[in-house]
């Protein structure tokens, strides 16, 4: 055990000697003025709190974007030969998850096309820079309600991402740009994490990014599951296997569904385990556990703790009940795809309620 | 490094002749030779991605395009030493009271019209003379809290006032960027030369704007209030509203209930006590200035005039900084505060007068003309450097509005040693101390040192092609006991 370190020990040579208690306390706070800790919360704007929500959104959606276009190409390497139908249904599923129409603007090679309108499209709403760029357009308008190392880690990935160099990277090394999207996303949920002071700001930013999370899940999971169901035929197990794997990936999920004892690569218990395992934090369960606590952390901070709850709580503390109580027969009986809409739906909802309560109308 | 710099027959404030640093420049000069080329080239593109990628930033405005730029930094030190300071700041303070007497003055009982000292028609004609402020009792009589005042310097090194911004002067945010990338890219040199600190600025405005508070207001919450995220001087507001801890909004964050100004929170509403408001005067209320504008707040005027709420700084005060009326300040000195000025005008000639008009008519080609409604450097004629054709054309406009220009003979500015691509050359120097005037008036010891970074050119603005620099007002050196 190290010996006590007293004041005198920590203070520069000399001064220590000449000092007594009095005066130190002189020179540390004011004189006269009381020191005061855990006061009030400071007032957070609407409009902030606006902004920060779509910039924990973005940022997510921005992750997503990267992850999905370099697993996809992954996928489609480790596919073997693909019928283009097929390849060009992978693509356009990439697309709906992500809000898209299939629709691509532009001629010539659909790939190259999609990866464009995905990656450097400013038309493209969804596209990585369009998410960038708005979620570097939202910490903008709140320089001062989120934390400097917040901002310049939105900041840098938004210059990062600019300029004629970012074209040659898609072509020579996409998968260094997208790598670079998703650990910048990371460092992004890291810094917030402890240089934000878990008040109502980090609930907004968390709330914005586990619903933003809770949608491509679920989009993602829909789209696989009608693909798998449609193609069950054709594919060959170490074909389905591929897909199985990407939708893991593509979930950030694979090491921990390898790690499940007897885990076995079927449609069935993957899908499972995405939409019900407690403990992951990529799985819907534990995202729609983590917004339901930011909703009703955010309402007791505004309207006290006996107030009760709004319609963003009560919706997601419903969903989260049915899922903590979930059994995966239930979910198998009552159609895989229509059970995960209505997730899907429920958060969505449970967004456009916290919009209306609580956003500049 | 210095071989080929020259002095062109104008006040240079690093060296008494080429080669010869003045003492106070020493340790500088000395430091930056020292430092290869290549060394200076590295250090100053730290500090460009340490600007940009911190988002220091302003927007400039062109027909096609906002683009956003760095406020280009040079890294050589402008440095002022203590006895030098100690004018600048006892004359600043100086005016700075004046200003706020005269504003009193104008829109109370106006005894310095009466003594006939400055034309009533000019204040009246002044386009930022506010008639809703006549009459109106503000919080310790005090319109200007904050103050930006252009300093340049003659061919002798003697300091003017070139113009008193007492409506939103920015630029303090630079200051503070500048002096910590300063630090980080020369820290031993700056640990030597025992600079005076700038940093506690945030602290003493928020200081002065507490102390504005509408009376019986003990813990006033205070806001900066922000035309928003498009304007030029963005990156500034959300700086200072974060380094105040205070909250930044917008106009609609804002309304109006009861007389009183609230913010919209996500708790519902908060009452608010001060508002440092970095928007025009037109844009402030739309029921009482411009119906078209969306920046502002409709009613706050009314609450304003109910003493529910304090506008910092106050609304009017732009008759005070008007070219038209600077000539008259150092009047207004020796008038209120019986006085003589310390630091001087730049010697003004005023349009509306016929004998003034008439001479800036026949010496266009010798003087600096200025629209008196503008700022940022935009409506004005550089006589000596115009085309005929071009005299000819603002000689016109002034005949047609002449209450709208003055006019001053060319003041060269002193010149400072600045980085250019082809080593150290000579560039034009001003400087904008920021006063704040609250529970007392504060200086902050240094300020703003623009630089025109075109060789020979005048006109220091950021919109312009100005870049910034970091300024040093040194310690003094403590008497023997």
């Amino acid at each position: 055990m190290n010996p006590p370190r007293t004041m005198s020990q920590s203070l520069p040579n000399g001064m220590s000697q000449s000092m007594d208690g009095g005066t130190m306390m002189q020179r540390l706070g004011r004189p006269g003025r009381p020191v005061v800790v855990n006061q009030p919360e400071r007032p957070l704007l609407a409009r902030v709190a606006d902004s920060i929500y779509w910039l924990g959104r973005y940022m997510e959606r921005a992750e997503h974007v990267a992850r999905l276009l370099v697993i996809n190409s992954h996928l489609l390497m480790d596919a073997g030969e693909l019928t283009p139908a097929l390849v060009a249904r992978q693509w356009r599923d990439l697309l709906q998850v992500v809000h898209l129409s299939p629709e691509v603007p532009g001629e010539g090679d659909f790939e190259a096309r999609v990866t464009h309108y995905m990656v450097l499209d400013p038309d493209n709403p969804n596209s990585l820079i369009s998410c960038i760029t708005r979620a570097r357009e939202n910490a903008r308008a709140i320089r001062s309600d989120i934390s400097a190392e917040m901002w310049e880690a939105v900041n840098e990935l938004y210059w990062s991402t600019r300029g004629p160099e970012v074209e040659t990277l898609l072509r020579e090394n996409p998968e260094g740009l997208y790598d670079s999207v998703v650990s910048a996303s990371m460092r992004f949920q890291g810094i917030t994490d402890q240089t934000l002071g878990h008040d109502q700001r980090w609930y907004f930013v968390g709330l914005g990014k586990y619903l933003e999370r809770i949608d491509v899940t679920c989009r993602l999971l829909e789209t696989r599951l009608a693909f798998l169901l449609e193609y069950d035929e054709q594919l060959e197990r170490p074909i389905r296997n591929v897909h199985l794997m990407g939708a893991l990936r593509m979930c950030c999920s694979i090491e921990a569904y390898r790690r499940q004892p007897n885990s076995q690569l079927e449609l069935l218990p993957v899908a499972a385990f995405i939409v019900l395992e407690r403990h992951h934090p990529r799985s819907v369960r534990f995202c729609v556990r983590e917004a339901r606590q930011a909703a009703q952390a955010m309402r007791q901070s505004t309207r006290g703790h006996t107030g009760a709850a709004d319609e963003t709580e009560k919706g997601l503390g419903r969903l989260e009940a049915q899922l903590e109580y979930a059994d995966p027969k239930d979910i198998l009986s009552a159609g895989m795809g229509s059970y995960i809409r209505k997730i899907r739906e429920t958060a969505d909802a449970a967004g456009a309620a916290v919009r209306k309560r609580y956003f500049l109308q | 490094m210095f071989a080929p710099y020259e002095i062109p027959g104008i006040f240079d404030e690093m060296f008494e002749t080429p080669g010869t640093p003045r003492p106070h420049y020493r340790d500088v000069y000395e430091r930056l030779l020292a430092l290869e080329r290549d060394g200076l080239a590295r250090r100053r593109r730290m500090a460009d991605v340490s600007f940009r990628n911190q988002g220091i930033t302003f927007t400039v405005y062109s027909e096609s395009q906002n683009v956003e730029r760095i406020f280009p930094f040079d890294l050589m030190p402008r440095i002022i030493p203590p006895q030098e300071w100690d004018v600048i700041e006892r004359g600043l303070i100086q005016r700075i009271t004046a200003l706020n007497l005269f504003l009193e003055d104008a829109y109370g009982a106006q005894a310095i019209l009466q003594e006939g000292l400055i034309p009533p028609r000019l204040v009246y004609g002044a386009k930022f003379f506010r008639r809703e402020m006549i009459g109106l009792k503000v919080p310790h009589g005090i319109y200007v809290h904050i103050c930006g005042t252009d300093l340049i310097r003659d061919a002798d090194g003697r300091y003017l006032v070139l113009e008193d911004n007492g409506r939103s002067p920015s630029g303090v945010s630079y200051v503070l960027e500048n002096r910590a990338v300063m630090k980080r890219v020369f820290p031993t040199l700056f640990a030597r030369c025992r600079v005076r600190s700038v940093e506690e600025y945030p602290y003493n405005l928020l200081r002065t704007l507490r102390h504005a508070a509408p009376p019986g207001v003990d813990d006033p919450t205070v806001v900066v209030l922000t035309p928003g995220t498009f304007n030029s001087a963005y990156f500034e507001h959300s700086f200072l509203a974060r380094q105040m801890g205070v909250e930044l909004v917008e106009g609609r964050d804002l309304l109006v209930e009861n007389s009183f100004v609230y913010m919209r929170t996500v708790a519902g509403l908060r009452r608010v006590d001060v508002i440092y408001r970095r928007i025009d005067d037109d844009f402030l209320d739309p029921l009482c200035f411009r119906p078209d504008s969306a920046l502002g707040v409709a009613g706050l005027m009314n609450c304003y005039r109910t003493g529910h709420v304090t506008i910092v700084n106050a609304p009017g005060t732009g008759v005070a900084d008007d070219k038209a009326i600077y000539p008259f300040v150092p009047d207004m000195i020796r008038f209120y505060l019986k006085q003589e000025p310390i630091l001087d005008n730049v010697q003004t000639y005023i349009c509306e007068r016929p004998d003034d008009l008439a001479f800036v008519l026949d010496h266009l080609h010798e003087l600096v003309v200025k629209s008196t409604n503008e700022s940022g450097g935009y409506g004005m004629l550089m006589g000596h450097q115009a085309s005929k054709a071009e005299r000819e054309d603002f000689a016109d406009k002034i005949r047609a509005h002449p209450r709208d220009f003055i006019a001053q003979p060319v003041v060269q500015l002193s010149q400072h040693p600045t980085q250019t691509d082809d080593g150290w050359r000579g560039r034009r120097v001003d400087l904008r101390p920021y006063i704040l005037y609250g529970d007392e008036v504060r200086v902050m010891p240094g300020g703003l040192t623009r630089v025109a970074l075109r060789e020979g050119s005048l006109v220091v603005n950021s919109s312009q092609g100005g870049g910034s620099k970091d300024t040093w007002v040194l310690e003094a050196e403590e008497a023997a006991p």
